[in-house]
């Protein structure tokens, strides 16, 4: 959906490819390290810490060429530009809910079984992005139901049943 | 409840609902088991043999047991994902799955704490020996020639494969080694994922022996891209009678094999024992797993409840003795 | 000739028709939906076939994989959200068309090239198999490495805008696909001891968090810029194909021979024909800065070759019993059940039977016309619904199918971490297109390096020496060699992008 970056809108969130290039520096680091914890293939000289290495070391070669490139550019970029959704706090929220809806599923389904969870998060995401209430509860229960008999009951899907566990 | 008859229609439907009526005699004293449909876990993938398995097994337990037992594939992990989701399940008999040899060996290379006595054992359904073959343009016409060139061969030149590394066909390779007096890693082992790939590497010159199971070779036997030489195992397999035991042919009496069986969680009900393992049996006898396992050329083993716990406690000490030998055994755990 | 003639008789029988009509329904509906794949079809289907005779058994399967593939593409033009993997390769592609309100172009040429594509793989799997099974089978590990390295170098072409980015994005590919248990020591990698990272990085909720949950992170918060999603002129699906054949006919025989080939190899099915064929028909392209644009030409090649594939998988499946793809190595399963054993002799011993899965193959991409347009007809009720009702749903249609692939929770967490990590890469202008490549290819490389290694004693050498192998070899560094040195900052084409620049999809 972001468009390309325009002066008067900003759709995209990023920091400069500096800021980039040594994240994926660090975290490629913490990768090669890691292997030197793996046991060696039995007989061999090169064993399952090859392959990380060699990706470590190329993802650390992008990066150094990100770096590098910026820094040979006449005009430094900024560190961070923010998007201008992330100067509205309504739309910051619609982003953390977003996510806070997966969370909850990720956390609650199990104990709470499938129809609940589900339920719980569309007629709450709905009703946040504006949705009429009696359109939200059909569309809630509708969604709910359908996934449910197509995932679980057609396709074998072991959905979790949870406190449903006695009814279903 | 009738939602989830409904959709495996009308065929299926009517047969649970017929066979609905048998079983409630003998559950009669104990609350009503299953009251409600059942997830068998298989720990491999759709489409190998262990999925058939299951999926044969599933079915012929639902027509008997009148509620729908749905197969839940939970791969990866060499099979400690699966293993793993039966040992954990609640014990209330909705959750079994197929255990397979995996289990007595994967603790041994440290990739899980799960050994057999972490499962209620059930049945043991089937049971296939390794076979050895070569490529149809290999020059070794018998077993024999074989082992006199793998004796003859330095070390490490000749290579095989069938599965991973530490998987049961290279410890059947790594046991027949040492039987005939050679070091386990004498005929290099080239992992590969699965038996098929390994088959292909074969017909295609990349390795010079498969150790797995003759069933899992048997596409390119017939297409006459391979030839099975001999059969890791006590007896001939009646579905390829032409293919001899290595006891016979060498002297050597070395078996092992990879097996499958049903198992659950740790602490299931008595009640629910008592059926499962019945109906496994009657399972086991049908005329439709024994047409089905022949299909595939399957090997045919049971084992009731009690036979099975000892043949996995058997089997798990046998596995650690031969991946120790091998050098494969994490020695940590 | 008598065989052929008893092959329509067991064809068009009331029953057969029937159970065909039902399974592309069926097949349909499992394409579209994220997370069920064709694979998944085939494994349900399985358990109903026990109790069928052979022609039906084998018909339900042939017809749900072919339907699924190309259902896959709907939910990935209309919502960037592929509904199997075989359409990921060109879902930024098709959803661009839908921005710009090419929704009917794009889901008319979508069907009919995979009909097409559907119908040359079948053609070629009836008068070839036997032949080209020989060629697929001489392919041993050193030849399927240097097949996965070009298939990697397919992910710089694929990225859009900046090649550094694009293969960064593939290595990290690559990094993710080593969590899990390697593939030559069996030894478990960055799993920290948890159980559910032994069977590694899921590939299906990879996709479905980077492709569909990054697009709805992004709908977020842009939810007030208009109520739908676009405003779709009403159009007739089959507008302006003819020109499209007349222009890119080259296209479709491209795809489709690729796709075949690709689906005959043992090992790769019809994604990864997909993402090969997107990415050469890009290469190849006289305006390759379209791609990524929301341009026809690469959808062309990939859509029909990533059914084209599924004929091919069949080729050795039916010769040598080795799978082609995933969904043969179920087939095959199936094949011995019902007494049809894989090899050479099958087409003389029960020769009726192979004719009459041929013939349901050509008719089951016959009926995917009709049905098909009726898919997309009434799928294009979604797009009319207001996108505050539409994203709530999609998130669970995207957390189901996450769930579905690994049967737990872990397929949920998967999406919603590589859904992030998606969206974070595409605020930076790295491709996700490239990662999702090095994920499917990453197993395949590594397993077949350390194999061939072992059997070629650790010698490099030896991967020269095989003719293929040395002929894919000497490719593999040519093309490499001429990439990297246009690559680096002080190379011959060395004009550095601005970071601003690149197109974000």
């Amino acid at each position: 959906m972001a468009g390309p970056v325009t002066p008067d809108k900003v759709e995209s969130m990023r920091f400069n490819d500096t800021v980039v290039g040594l994240a994926f520096i660090a975290l490629a680091a913490t990768m090669i390290a890691m292997t030197f914890s793996f046991p060696s293939f039995p007989g061999q000289a090169y064993g399952p810490s090859l392959f990380p290495r060699i990706l470590g070391g190329g993802i650390i070669f992008c990066a150094l060429v990100l770096i590098l490139r910026e820094r040979r550019a006449a005009v430094a970029a900024p560190w961070l530009v923010l998007a201008d959704w992330a100067r509205e706090p309504r739309k910051v929220l619609s982003f953390v809910l977003t996510l806070a809806a997966m969370l909850f599923y990720v956390l609650a389904s199990d104990r709470l079984g499938f129809i609940p969870s589900a339920f719980l998060v569309q007629i709450v995401l709905l009703l946040w992005f504006g949705v009429r209430p009696l359109t939200a509860l059909v569309v809630a229960v509708g969604m709910t139901l359908l996934v449910h008999w197509f995932f679980g009951s057609m396709m074998l899907v072991p959905l979790p049943r949870g406190i449903l566990d006695s009814v279903l | 409840m009738s939602k989830t008859i409904d959709r495996r229609g009308v065929l299926k439907g009517a047969v649970a609902a017929g066979a609905a009526g048998i079983i409630a005699a003998p559950a009669i004293a104990q609350p009503k088991w299953p009251a409600r449909p059942i997830t068998m876990i298989c720990p491999w993938g759709a489409g190998g043999g262990t999925d058939a398995t299951a999926r044969i097994v599933a079915a012929l337990l639902e027509k008997s047991l009148g509620q729908p037992v749905n197969v839940v594939n939970r791969t990866g992990g060499s099979g400690v994902v699966g293993h793993s989701a039966i040992a954990t399940a609640a014990p209330d008999g909705y959750t079994i799955g197929m255990l397979t040899v995996e289990i007595s060996m994967m603790h041994h290379m440290g990739l899980t704490q799960l050994t057999p006595s972490d499962y209620t054992a059930l049945a043991l359904m089937n049971e296939d020996p390794p076979g050895v073959q070569v490529s149809a343009s290999s020059p070794y016409k018998d077993i024999k020639a074989l082992a006199e060139a793998i004796k003859a061969a330095p070390h490490g030149k000749l290579k095989a494969s069938g599965t991973g590394q530490g998987g049961i066909w290279h410890l059947a390779l790594v046991g027949w080694l040492l039987a005939m007096g050679l070091k386990p890693d004498h005929v290099a082992w080239a992992p590969s994922n699965g038996a098929a790939p390994a088959m292909q590497d074969l017909a295609a010159g990349g390795i010079d022996i498969v150790t797995c199971s003759v069933p899992e070779a048997r596409a390119m036997l017939d297409a006459g891209k391979a030839r099975s030489l001999a059969i890791m195992a006590k007896e001939r397999n009646p579905q390829f009678k032409d293919v001899p035991t290595l006891n016979e042919t060498l002297g050597i009496n070395y078996s092992v094999g990879a097996w499958r069986g049903i198992g659950g969680p740790k602490g299931l009900p008595e009640n629910v024992q008592k059926i499962l393992a019945a109906e496994l049996k009657k399972a086991y006898d049908s005329q439709e797993y024994k047409d089905f396992m022949n299909a595939r050329g399957f090997g045919m083993t049971f084992a009731d409840q009690a036979g099975y716990a000892a043949f996995m406690a058997d089997g798990d000490k046998a596995m650690g003795t031969a991946m120790t030998a091998a050098g494969l055994a994490k020695k940590a755990s | 000739m008598q065989a052929i003639a008893t092959a329509f008789g067991l064809v068009f029988d009331l029953q057969v028709i029937g159970v065909i009509l039902a399974s592309a329904v069926f097949g349909m509906f499992v394409g579209a939906m994220p997370g069920l794949t064709a694979t998944m079809a085939t494994a349900l289907l399985v358990p109903v076939t026990f109790f069928m005779p052979p022609v039906p058994a084998l018909g339900a399967i042939v017809t749900a994989t072919a339907m699924a593939i190309f259902a896959g593409d709907i939910p990935a033009a209309m919502l960037r959200m592929p509904g199997t993997p075989a359409s990921a390769a060109y879902a930024d592609e098709s959803y661009e068309m839908t921005k710009k309100g090419q929704l009917d172009l794009c889901m008319g040429v979508n069907l009919v090239f995979s009909v097409l594509g559907g119908i040359f793989g079948v053609a070629v799997l009836i008068l070839a198999a036997p032949m080209l099974a020989e060629v697929a089978i001489n392919f041993s590990s050193f030849e399927y490495f240097w097949l996965a390295c070009l298939g990697l170098t397919c992910a710089v072409f694929i990225g859009t805008g900046d090649p550094v980015k694009g293969l960064l994005s593939l290595f990290i590919g690559l990094a993710i696909g080593c969590v899990g248990i390697d593939p030559a020591a069996g030894q478990p990698r960055f799993t920290f001891g948890n159980v559910d990272l032994l069977s590694g990085i899921n590939f299906i909720p990879t996709l479905i968090g980077m492709f569909a949950v990054s697009e709805l992170l992004r709908g977020s918060v842009s939810l007030d810029q208009g109520s739908t999603m676009v405003q779709q002129q009403v159009g007739k699906l089959m507008t302006g194909i003819g020109a499209v054949w007349r222009k890119y006919w080259k296209n479709f025989f491209r795809g489709s021979i690729l796709g075949t080939v690709i689906g005959a190899l043992p090992g790769a099915g019809a994604d990864i024909a997909a993402w090969v064929s997107y990415a050469v028909s890009k290469k190849l392209s006289k305006e390759p800065e379209k791609f990524g644009t929301g341009h026809l030409e690469g959808i062309v090649d990939s859509t029909s070759a990533n059914n084209s594939a599924l004929g091919g998988a069949w080729i050795p499946a039916l010769v040598f019993g080795i799978p082609g793809d995933s969904i043969t190595a179920i087939v095959i399963g199936v094949l011995y059940m019902k007494g049809m054993n894989p090899g050479p002799s099958v087409f003389l011993q029960t020769p009726e039977l192979i004719y009459a899965v041929f013939i349901i193959f050509i008719l089951a991409n016959i009926v995917m016309f009709p049905l098909g347009w009726a898919a997309i007809k009434s799928a294009k009720q979604i797009l009319r619904v207001p996108r505050n009702i539409l994203l709530p749903v999609i998130l669970i249609f995207c957390m189901v199918g996450s769930f579905a692939m690994t049967n737990s929770i872990y397929g949920v967490v998967l999406m919603v971490v590589m859904g992030v990590f998606g969206w974070v890469l595409e605020e930076h202008g790295i491709p996700i297109a490239p990662l999702i490549l090095g994920l499917v290819l990453g197993e395949m490389l590594e397993q077949n390096f350390m194999t061939s290694m072992i059997k070629s004693d650790g010698s490099f050498l030896f991967f020269f020496e095989r003719p293929i192998a040395g002929v894919l070899g000497v490719c593999t560094l040519i093309v490499w060699g001429l990439m990297l040195w246009r690559m680096l900052p002080f190379g011959r084409h060395g004009q550095p992008v601005p970071a601003g620049e690149t197109a974000p999809p």
